[in-house]
């Protein structure tokens, strides 16, 4: 059995396995037509095709082929290279993508995970406010092959904030981000995180009518975890481990990451709330 | 003695979070969490034990009487048997 793969090992390998180079791509893979707006993972490979005539092929040992249509928008090119292709290249090298944004505090990572629009993003950057760096945006990399406790990975892709976000989470707009998301790059008012750190905590966020913090125990935190079903069909399809695999690795995340809901009511002073809230729980539980 | 329960162990995985334990019958996908006497239960499921055994000694545990519980011990062996997850003998 080999040894666990440093943290650093696992950012040198996504380093290499992010390199880019432009060039044809199939419009099948495995002997399946990838139709646009599709995905295909196969024998350690990832196909696949946007709408506007994009076409992303990534080859484990041999980075990405990007197919550019007749007119390139480099933004949109941006947007699918950290974002599908990133989830695709990591669960193809082992990696788990967590639908998450995460912040530091103690040496250890804090994620917020929810579905897309829950403000997990908008959270993590407030936070910064109160002196907690952001860790990543939208996906957070934990790896498995990795010793324990399980670390996870810096973010490699740029905050994005709508312009209302941008105001709640006091993050300093830096650029547009191009494609019609109506989102902005942003620096987050923490600054960020460079090194890999253990992962301490993942908290689902929800709306409620006023902010709470409830743990989540046992079944459910193994349960929770497959919650977001878009990055986990993507690590089924890449990594075959079958369920007793799958399974073992949800039991070894549920096992050492503890987990809690983050209820929170929809305007600025439910937000406002909700960002103390949650520094107060992150440092009473980093006294733990 | 009766026939003695069994898990089939190359049917199932298992682990223990906080105080439950997750089982996954690995042939439909299907979960069960397992908490308080349902959890006690699974662990006494040693492959040395029948039926009157294990609820003697669920008895003995939560100071009952075997009587008592027998119908509802039972009917969990029961479930357990149909998921697949245990047999007898």
């Amino acid at each position: 059995m080999s040894a666990p793969r440093t943290p650093e090992q696992a950012m040198a390998l996504l380093d290499r396995e992010s390199r880019v180079r432009h060039g044809p791509v199939p419009h099948e893979l495995g002997g399946r037509d990838c139709a646009p707006g599709q995905w295909l993972i196969s024998d350690g490979r990832f196909l696949s095709r946007c709408p506007s005539g994009y076409g992303f092929l990534y080859e484990r040992g041999h980075g990405v082929t990007v197919e550019r249509p007749a007119v390139p928008d480099p933004a949109e090119e941006a947007l699918w290279l950290g974002g599908s292709v990133h989830v695709a290249i990591a669960a193809l090298n082992g990696l788990l993508p967590l639908h998450a944004s995460a912040v530091a505090a103690g040496g250890r990572a804090y994620a917020f995970t929810g579905p897309a629009g829950a403000g997990k993003s908008t959270l993590a950057a407030a936070l910064g406010g109160l002196g907690l760096p952001m860790m990543c945006d939208d996906t957070l990399l934990v790896d498995p092959l990795g010793p324990d406790p399980l670390v996870c990975l810096p973010g490699r892709k740029r905050l994005k904030l709508l312009d209302d976000a941008l105001a709640l989470s006091g993050a300093v707009a830096e650029a547009p981000v191009g494609v019609e998301t109506g989102k902005v790059y942003a620096r987050p008012p923490g600054g960020t995180v460079t090194v890999p750190l253990p992962l301490a905590m993942l908290i689902f966020l929800e709306d409620g009518p006023e902010p709470i913090w409830e743990p989540i125990f046992g079944a459910e935190r193994s349960a929770r975890l497959d919650d977001d079903h878009y990055r986990q069909a993507m690590v089924r399809a890449a990594q075959d481990e079958g369920r007793a695999g799958q399974f073992a690795l949800r039991a070894r995340v549920a096992g050492q990451v503890r987990m809690a809901r983050l209820v929170r009511p929809r305007s600025p002073e439910g937000f406002a709330a909700s960002v103390r809230l949650a520094a107060d729980r992150i440092a009473a539980e980093g006294k733990d | 003695m009766n026939a003695v329960l069994s898990k089939f162990a190359d049917n199932f995985s298992e682990t223990a979070i906080d105080d439950e334990i997750v089982v996954m019958n690995l042939a439909s996908g299907d979960f069960f969490s397992l908490t308080g006497t349902a959890r006690a239960i699974w662990l006494l499921l040693d492959g040395t034990r029948d039926l009157a055994a294990v609820t003697a000694a669920l008895a003995a545990d939560y100071g009952a009487e075997p009587d008592a519980i027998g119908p509802e011990v039972a009917d969990f062996v029961t479930e357990l048997e149909a998921a697949g997850l245990i047999r007898r003998g």
